[in-house]
């Protein structure tokens, strides 16, 4: 299982690349939305992208909403790690085809149970 | 009317809550005390504006060993040059940030992080509304929050 973490910040993708990597996944990264949709393009196609809200270049709702827009990646799991934390803010990003939602501060064990939620992970490896 | 009136503030007591959280999720065991101000200029500063619904500004301050604290920790690693303390305490305080965003009036927008050594520089038109002189690992940590003052001419909004 293949994920991509996308945050501009270097701490919070070494944070969330920890997490990943003790439950088996690989990793990539990108520090925006645009380097991750550069990232996707050249492949390998991820089967999951952590995605921060705010970032420079793309930030990540417009990020959610062009990999939606590209039916090849139909099969991409988006999840949001974010400190935007508000109603609205999540209600935007669900409906613009994000299948989760976590706000930071979080929890290695929030991770992990978002990632069972969604079926990528099941008994501390991925599904 | 004194211009305090006209500004919405967060309670001191949820933002030192909500701090601690921050702390203990991603610094390790050791609590954020209370503490009194600190006698040193800052070695550290960052900081995120908030704009819409509620103008406003979370600032930490950090001596420069509690940032290089922050930066280790946070990063796994056992040192952290400039680089990677800019980095963690631009994250940190964009958590804490974001946090403080949500105790307050929608819709508003967070800014991306800023950090330098030394103090920060606060726009005028900003009030200070809530302070926190606090000691982490012996060192001192200030979390302040401000926010515009309808009153105040030539501030941000």
């Amino acid at each position: 299982m293949h994920a991509l973490i996308i945050d501009d910040s270097r701490t919070m993708r070494i944070i969330l690349r920890r997490i990943l990597g003790d439950l088996g996944f690989t990793t990539a990264e990108a520090g925006d939305g645009q380097q991750a949709l550069d990232a996707i393009a050249a492949g390998p196609v991820p089967d999951l992208c952590l995605v921060d809200w705010n970032m420079p270049v793309m930030d990540g709702y417009t990020f959610v909403q062009r990999v939606r827009a590209n039916a090849e990646h139909r099969n991409i799991t988006l999840m949001m790690v974010t400190t935007e934390s508000s109603h609205g803010h999540v209600v935007k990003a669900l409906a613009a085809g994000a299948h989760e939602y976590v706000i930071k501060p979080f929890t290695p064990e929030a991770i992990t149970e978002k990632l069972e939620l969604l079926g990528l992970v099941r008994n501390g490896v991925p599904a | 009317m004194n211009a305090l009136h006209t500004v919405t503030t967060p309670e001191a007591e949820d933002v030192l809550a909500m701090a601690g959280e921050v702390w203990a999720t991603f610094l390790g065991e050791e609590p954020l005390l209370p503490a009194g101000p600190a006698e040193q200029a800052p070695g550290w500063s960052a900081a995120v504006t908030v704009t819409g619904a509620w103008p406003g500004m979370v600032v930490i301050e950090l001596s420069t060993a509690a940032a290089h604290a922050v930066a280790t920790r946070m990063l796994g690693t056992p040192q952290a040059d400039e680089a990677d303390t800019t980095d963690a305490v631009g994250e940190l305080v964009n958590i804490v940030g974001g946090n403080v965003k949500s105790l307050m009036p929608e819709p508003s927008v967070l800014s991306l992080p800023v950090v330098t050594t030394g103090r920060i520089a606060v726009p005028t038109g900003q009030v200070e509304v809530v302070r926190l002189d606090l000691e982490w690992l012996g060192e001192p940590v200030a979390l302040r929050v401000h926010a515009h003052d309808d009153s105040t001419e030539g501030g941000i909004r």
